[in-house]
């Protein structure tokens, strides 16, 4: 099918009738959780956006956000041509002077780039895609497998995504990120994080469930240098030093495992690594067919991993094999504790050592080691506690640390997908009673240690590569643990492409709803990362600040024009934890397209027909979405990406059960089991409280980097984590003495909510959207006054320039900034003008990224001065 | 039967899902948000406590508004909801200086969210339908109790923590609540009798 007959097609599958008055079903977009909604039509025009009480994704409800969508959906501003640029230069402010074009002039075009490009060498091209408007990555990832590159990243490569939180989630909890089992829980700590108060992954079920819990009594304690959203409603809001999260959660673990023994021995030594005997030379003893060796009390001997009873096993004490002095690992963890104090900690975090000490000390007690609930007959551990961590814990140089830090506390008093306590979004699916599917399990790798079985990014978590000489435009190689990369745009990175012989180098861009401009770093960075480029094609709502840079701009259709056959797949994304209904919901068009706006899914599948590599991007929709005969896709076939979705609906659930039955009803849903939500118990996989194979990541990736001038740092690269400081702790300027860091409103997603006029204008109305939260004391001893307009300068020189906003629920060193606002262009009016851009402050480099996983640091320590009104 | 709502504090996060379903559910025109969230802070850093607190007309039992409208236009309608006959309203705004609450708005002149681009079709469709002049606020969502569903803001809020019944009988969901849990009101001394209540964060 040709794109036009495909466009004619989509037009009347969405056809509104004269006189209709519908509720469809369908999915939001206004953040990646992607909340089940249902869309009144009347007349043809979407009057109201409400939450779908059939799907357990929202259960019938939906944020500020979501119930504003059509605000986006409207907007005059919306893109409805195909534009080219006719003004040669790529500069920030400077009009491209726009002309429409045809679909076949611009198809044309970009063919002609792709084709060259391929024949070339198909790594020239680089794909960036928003996680904002669909969280489903295949069709640009089967995109890019297609064409052959492996440049393909999300936006926000630093601030964005957080490559800690998942990375960790993965490897300690099988998900893509952590959060209470609200439904039992009773004492949660969150650092850096606000699950369940409007933000994220499964935001609206997390809501309702969180308030259920606190209504049934469960304590909060909140470390977080600002009391605004999970603060506000905490029991206990402990204001914590920007950055210092692994400095409070060594200390509380130090207390759990040290001074109160409060430890789950039958879950460290069945579940996780801790019993695993490490040599002097900090590796796992393994025995002659390389299994990890531990100590069996009861044989006193050492004994594979896998050939002794758990209860038997030591996790203490110092043994003898062959001649080797050796430890449990959990031995080593509770010794590496032992430096950080409570004392030693205070000073790092502000934090009083009693504090910590006592929060340990109700944590540890809650835990409620060695007892059990029964749960619809099953009878299952229950530890009714919580550590929490996510984007803004760890989004520093620290990043690893920080978050593991906090999530060892769950796995020392055994609290981990069990009962009450620390859950990952839900990574075991049995599968729908009638077709099996879908059907994901973590499974043990040969040293016993979890891989994922769902999983979104390049590679699993865990096991981890090797290091290697990078191929990637963001060195990706050198960082077997890294995902989204700085390297990508930064201002050296022609310097170390040269020095680790990348033998090409960026031609074209596909860029996909990302507004990379603002949703890195500083702009200034990103525009000189952007000019570079010789082609850019931008696949987007609106024209954006990137619009600057861009050669050809398509027309995408909203959501409410669009189709999903996975809006909330994988389980581990954003469907909800704990007990309830599993829930398969798609998106699909309410509307159809204005003017020539074309759905993304489908111009991609046009490209890769033009240039040449169909059969290619068909083959890679196979692999990805699993799909067997007689649902297997035809590579010789020129499919829609609808008949894609209906292949793999009716792959999962049947042959009846195709697009059109879930058209119709817009959601499938069927219960979970005790065993799916609280699987740890049920499941042969052990997790890692030492993480043996660091330093040899630390050393391999420092072998090619030390020699190219890339110094890795391996303080970054041990077992055990540690507190380490970001950049920002280290500056040491006068008159330099706030750390200014980034949060995520609960009015905004990003940047791209701005342009929204009904979120704007509650986001004006609100007394931190568009504001600098300052410490009220610590403005006043300075003369400085609500709504004055100060100048925030970085280190480095950069400036940035808003309003104050006293407050008292702020650390007296913090400066607090929502979003990414403070739009320019003229395509987004609403926007233009409103609140602080953040990012403008920050530096892409290697000083502030995580050694590890290529985090970028979201705080800067700043000078704040009143400006010029 | 007399209609209110309980709205409970330690539920609710602030979040504005009331503020922005309530305008989706009417389509009000820019400037107008029948109901609100405020903001405040209680203590001094470190013992603070960020407080959210929903706002929207309190249907008054004694309302003032009704009282000082000249036109009638301001009238108890069915189980106590406090109304306004936009036909009958001459848009002399005394009821908004009556109102000790602050939610009542005026709608002037034509406003659209797109300032030049004129309104869109889902305006035409929703905004234009309020009548220019005229003052304008929570009516508790009558359109949808009349189709027996809830207020928008109710059947929404994510963290359910809006309760909706009838506060004659002493039985009923809302009552219960209030009694149970130290049910309070706004501005209790201004002496209109407001079937909003609050339960404490």
């Amino acid at each position: 099918m040709t794109a036009a007959e495909c466009e004619h097609q989509q037009r009347l599958s969405s056809e509104p009738r004269a006189g209709d008055d519908v509720w469809i079903p369908s999915a939001c977009a206004l953040c990646y959780g992607s909340c089940s909604i249902q869309v009144h039509r009347v007349n043809g025009v979407a009057i109201k956006i409400e939450g779908n009480p059939e799907s357990a994704v929202g259960k019938g409800r939906l944020c500020a956000k979501g119930v504003s969508g059509l605000m986006v959906h409207y907007d005059p501003n919306r893109l409805t041509k195909p534009l080219r640029r006719t003004n040669p230069v790529k500069e920030i402010g400077v009009d491209p002077g726009w002309k429409e074009i045809s679909w076949e002039e611009a198809l044309t075009e970009i063919v002609g780039h792709l084709k060259r490009i391929r024949a070339e060498d198909p790594r020239k091209l680089v794909i960036q895609r928003t996680t904002t408007v669909t969280a489903n990555k295949n069709p640009f990832q089967a995109f890019a497998f297609g064409f052959g590159t492996p440049n393909l990243s999300v936006a926000g490569g630093g601030l964005h995504c957080g490559n800690g939180a998942h990375l960790i989630s993965g490897i300690m909890h099988a998900s893509w990120g952590i959060l209470p089992d609200f439904q039992y829980c009773n004492y949660a700590m969150y650092f850096g994080a606000s699950k369940g108060h409007s933000a994220g992954h499964a935001s609206t079920s997390n809501m309702g469930m969180a308030a259920d819990a606190r209504a049934r009594g469960m304590k909060l304690v909140v470390f977080d240098p600002m009391c605004n959203f999970a603060a506000a409603k905490a029991t206990e809001w402990v204001p914590l030093r920007v950055g210092t999260d692994a400095a409070a959660a060594l200390a509380i673990g130090n207390v759990i495992a040290n001074d109160l023994g409060a430890i789950d021995a039958p879950y460290l030594k069945g579940k996780t690594n801790g019993p695993y005997l490490i040599g002097p030379d900090g590796r796992y003893v393994r025995d002659k067919d390389g299994k990890p060796l531990v100590w069996d009390l009861m044989a006193g001997a050492a004994r594979p991993f896998d050939g002794a009873a758990a209860d038997d096993m030591a996790l203490e004490g110092s043994f003898e094999v062959d001649g080797v002095t050796c430890r449990p690992s959990f031995a080593l963890l509770k010794e590496h504790l032992r430096q950080y104090t409570p004392e030693w900690a205070e000073k790092i975090t502000t934090i009083p050592a009693a504090n910590l000490r006592r929060i340990a000390e109700e944590f540890a007690r809650e835990a409620r080691i060695g007892s059990t609930i029964v749960i619809e007959g099953v009878t299952l551990p229950y530890r009714p506690v919580a550590a929490i961590a996510f984007r803004g814990n760890q989004g520093h140089r620290n990043s690893v640390y920080n978050f593991l830090a906090v999530d060892l506390l769950n796995h020392l008093v055994g609290a981990a997908d069990v009962v009450g306590s620390c859950l990952g979004f839900p990574p075991v699916v049995d599968g729908h009673p009638d077709s099996g599917r879908p059907h994901y399990v973590p499974v043990a790798t040969p040293d016993g240690l979890m891989e994922v079985g769902q999983w979104m990014g390049w590679h699993h978590p865990y096991p981890v590569e090797d290091p290697k000489l990078p191929k990637t435009l963001g060195l990706q190689g050198l960082f077997p643990m890294g995902m989204v990369s700085p390297f990508l745009d930064a201002p050296d990175r022609e310097h170390w492409w040269e020095r680790f012989g990348i033998e090409y180098r960026p031609e074209m861009l596909i860029n996909f709803g990302a507004n990379l401009l603002m949703s890195i770093a500083n702009k200034d960075t990103m525009a000189a990362s952007l000019a570079k480029y010789e082609f850019i094609v931008s696949i987007d709502l609106f024209l954006t600040e990137t619009s600057d840079f861009v050669d050809i701009v398509l027309p995408d259709c909203s959501y409410l024009q669009s189709v999903d056959s996975r809006s909330n797949f994988p389980t581990i994304f954003s469907h909800p934890a704990g007990m309830g209904d599993w829930s398969w919901p798609i998106r699909q068009p309410v509307l159809p397209p204005d003017g020539e706006q074309r759905r993304f899914a489908d111009v991609l599948l046009e490209l890769a027909e033009r240039t040449g590599f169909l059969p290619d991007m068909i083959a890679a929709f196979n692999a990805i979405l699993e799909l067997e005969p007689p649902y297997r896709l035809d590579g010789g076939r020129r499919y829609t990406y609808e008949e894609i979705c209906d292949a793999e609906l009716k792959h999962n659930f049947g042959p009846e059960r195709g697009l059109e039955w879930f058209r119709e009803n817009g959601v499938i849903r069927w219960k979970k089991k005790p065993q799916e939500v609280y699987w740890r118990p049920f499941l042969d996989v052990r997790v890692p409280i030492y993480w043996e194979w660091m330093p040899d990541i630390g050393e391999k990736a420092a072998a090619l980097a030390d020699p190219r001038g890339l110094e890795m740092p391996l303080e970054y690269y041990r077992p055990l984590p540690d507190w380490l400081p970001c950049h920002s702790h280290e500056v040491e300027k006068p008159g330099f003495d706030f750390f200014a860091f980034y949060y995520r409103d609960t009015l905004h997603t990003n940047s791209y909510t701005m342009e929204n006029a009904w979120l704007d204008e509650a986001a004006q109305l609100d007394p931190f959207s568009y504001n600098v939260a300052i410490n009220a004391e610590v403005a006043r001893a300075r003369g400085l006054a609500n709504g004055d307009l100060v100048e925030i300068e970085s280190d480095t020189g950069r400036k940035i320039t808003g309003r104050l906003r006293l407050t008292e629920c702020i650390h007296p060193e913090g400066l607090g900034i929502a979003a990414l606002a403070n739009h320019w262009a003229k395509g987004l009016p609403t926007a233009m003008g409103k609140g602080v851009f953040f990012n403008d402050l920050l530096e892409l480099d290697w000083k502030r990224t995580s050694p590890v996983n290529l985090n970028l640091d979201l705080c800067v320590k700043v000078k704040v001065t009143r400006a010029a009104e | 039967m007399r209609l209110g709502m309980v709205i409970d504090l330690r539920r609710c996060i602030g979040c504005y899902g009331c503020q922005l379903s309530c305008k989706a559910e009417h389509g009000t025109p820019p400037g107008v948000f029948f109901a609100r969230v405020l903001k405040s802070e209680e203590g001094r850093y470190p013992t603070v406590r960020h407080l959210f607190l929903p706002v929207l007309c309190n249907h008054c039992d004694d309302a003032p508004c009704v009282e000082v409208c000249p036109t009638e236009a301001s009238h108890y309608a069915e189980h106590g909801i406090v109304d306004i006959d936009q036909d009958k309203c001459v848009g002399c705004r005394a009821c908004m200086m009556a109102c000790p609450y602050g939610n009542r708005y005026f709608n002037g002149e034509r406003r659209d969210y797109y300032p030049g681009a004129g309104p869109t079709v889902y305006e035409t469709a929703r905004t234009l339908r309020h009548p220019e002049g005229v003052v304008m606020k929570c009516n508790f969502c009558r359109d949808r109790l009349a189709e027996g569903k809830l207020p928008a803001c109710v059947a929404n809020c994510a963290s359910t923590a809006r309760y909706f019944g009838d506060l004659d009988d002493p039985n009923s969901q809302v009552s219960t609540l209030i009694k149970e849990r130290g049910g309070f009101t706004l501005h209790p001394e201004a002496g209109t009798g407001p079937n909003v209540y609050y339960l404490p964060p």
